[in-house]
């Protein structure tokens, strides 16, 4: 019965049809630098008073950067901002050398307390395999990207759960997954807002290897609260009364812009 | 014994009436698992009931009835969107506007035309009133109906469970939704015939709460909705042949409920 119900939804018409991008996406060279904002200036929605302004930093290619800052300073915001989800009020941000915008496969997004429709009845490993649709366009079917999901679900040691309807995770076990599918997009910026906050020990230590790991070359902004946590990352973000300051650039990369 | 289950089957109109249902269940059972995951159980109230006017007006005027309930749904859709553009008032409140207004309008056109028995089978459906025209119109609807579903059901699927993720990936979920929305007005005026203006709505939404209760992921939901649509459908459909007296509608929407209460007692919900 399982093998034969998804089946029937087998699809033979996407052979025919011609496949459609979900947005075109513009390959520029970034001269290695991953993120780069100039005098930004952002509310958190419109019609909001500007959560910052004059904001400028750029992180290199590879670099694992913290942005720090006291509640309602607009860490949110600003990782919204480049994840293209909020309207920027002034400034330029670059990110891989292209402005922020819908449908860019290469920068992943997870937000602090993501917004799911509860009880939809979703099983963890079809979450997971929704990484890779920022791959595919309109009318395809995913049929491959199976290795790279296992991979995900063993790196975060998400295999037992794997058949798992997703309202049943608990938050850690739902961070997890959404980490996954971060993961299965193959995406070379993630943009992280908290991702502790909702983790046990075990969790954290798994996400954290994974996070950290010097294999993985993608660049990594994550929102946090921990000063313990601080010395792991290669540059600290400070977001306070308005401002941003750089209190740490990434070593071995001159072209600072503070 | 088998006669009572055979005797319907020689008369035409039952037939008909009954591959209605089958191709009605179908597209409500696919539909209706988006329309209870999604929470839009109000616009699909809203869309169904505001088809009355529209039938009213065609028959007043004599054009095809398809035509006016498709207007009446469309007029509906577009002011909904266009009340709730404006911050102040929610999206449910426009609803209600636009449900309350035309259902007004509607009942205002019936008793212009002094001919209330007519419209109690438009407003709860016939048995008899199916015809080969109108199975035509229904297989239409529902080829376009199940190819849409079929080529969106990857977008459709995600942005209903994550529309942020959808909106990131540029999946577009402003636009699935109104698509959606078209698809379930197409799919209530096809089905107003047998089941009626006023009661199409339960046609998506009982048996899909019922396939909610039952299904794991999205396509035993649908599974699930489209089986119990089509069993009860066709009870319902009996029952309106033995009981002349009795709408079709009314006794298919009757018949919905056993399924759904029976799930609702014998499932545990973890």
């Amino acid at each position: 019965m399982r093998n034969f119900l998804p089946s029937i939804f087998e699809n033979p018409l996407s052979a025919i049809l011609p496949a459609v991008p979900y947005a075109k996406e513009k390959k520029v060279d970034c001269h290695g630098v991953a993120i780069e904002a100039e005098n930004l200036a952002c509310s958190a929605q419109p019609g909001f008073p500007l959560a910052f302004r004059d904001v400028n930093f750029s992180i290199p290619c590879g670099c694992r950067a913290a942005l720090i800052g006291p509640n309602g300073s607009g860490k949110s915001t600003l990782l919204r901002t480049l994840a293209g989800l909020n309207p920027l009020t002034k400034g330029t941000v670059n990110l891989l050398g292209v402005a922020p915008q819908f449908g860019r496969s290469r920068i992943a997004y997870l937000a602090q307390r993501p917004q799911l429709t509860p009880f939809f009845p979703l099983q963890l490993r079809r979450c997971v395999q929704m990484g890779t649709y920022a791959h595919h366009g309109w009318f395809e079917e995913c049929h491959h990207g199976e290795a790279a999901i296992d991979k995900a679900l063993d790196l975060l040691d998400l295999k037992e759960l794997a058949d798992r309807p997703v309202h049943q995770l608990s938050g850690g076990q739902l961070q997890r997954t959404l980490l996954a599918r971060a993961t299965v997009q193959g995406a070379e910026i993630l943009l992280l807002d908290e991702p502790f906050a909702a983790l046990d020990t075990r969790s954290r230590e798994i996400v954290e290897s994974f996070l950290f790991h010097s294999q993985n070359s993608f660049t990594v902004l994550m929102a946090t609260h921990d000063p313990a946590e601080l010395k792991r990352f290669d540059c600290i973000l400070e977001l306070n009364h308005g401002t941003l300051k750089t209190l740490h650039a990434c070593a071995g990369h001159p072209h600072r812009h503070d | 014994m088998i006669d009572f289950f055979i005797q319907p089957l020689r008369e035409d109109f039952f037939l008909r009436a009954l591959v209605a249902i089958l191709l009605s269940s179908t597209t409500a059972g696919c539909l209706g698992a988006y329309i209870i995951l999604r929470r839009m159980a109000f616009i699909s109230n809203a869309l169904t009931h505001s088809i009355l006017p529209g039938v009213a007006a065609a028959i007043l005027l004599g054009f095809s009835l398809y035509w006016g309930a498709l207007g009446a749904a469309l007029i509906t859709a577009t002011g909904i969107a266009w009340l709730s553009s404006k911050k102040e008032i929610s999206e449910d409140s426009a609803i209600g506007i636009m449900l309350s207004f035309m259902f007004a309008v509607g009942v205002g056109l019936i008793s212009l035309s002094h001919a209330w028995r007519d419209f109690t089978s438009l407003l709860f459906g016939s048995i008899l009133a199916v015809d080969k025209n109108d199975l035509w119109i229904i297989s239409l609807t529902t080829a376009i109906i199940l190819l849409s579903l079929r080529l969106l059901h990857k977008e459709l699927e995600l942005a209903s469970f994550d529309e942020e993720y959808a909106q990131l990936i540029g999946a577009k979920p402003a636009l699935l939704r109104v698509i959606l929305l078209m698809l379930i007005a197409l799919a209530a005026v096809a089905s107003v015939r047998l089941v009626g203006a006023l009661l199409t709505t339960a046609l998506f939404i009982i048996p899909s709460a019922t396939g909610v209760l039952l299904g794991k992921n999205l396509v035993q939901v649908m599974c699930w909705g489209i089986g119990v649509a089509i069993l009860s459908g066709i009870a319902g459909l009996y029952l309106s042949f033995y009981f002349a007296e009795l709408p079709s509608g009314a006794a298919i929407v009757i018949c919905y409920m056993i399924p759904y209460l029976a799930a609702r007692l014998f499932t545990r919900r973890v």
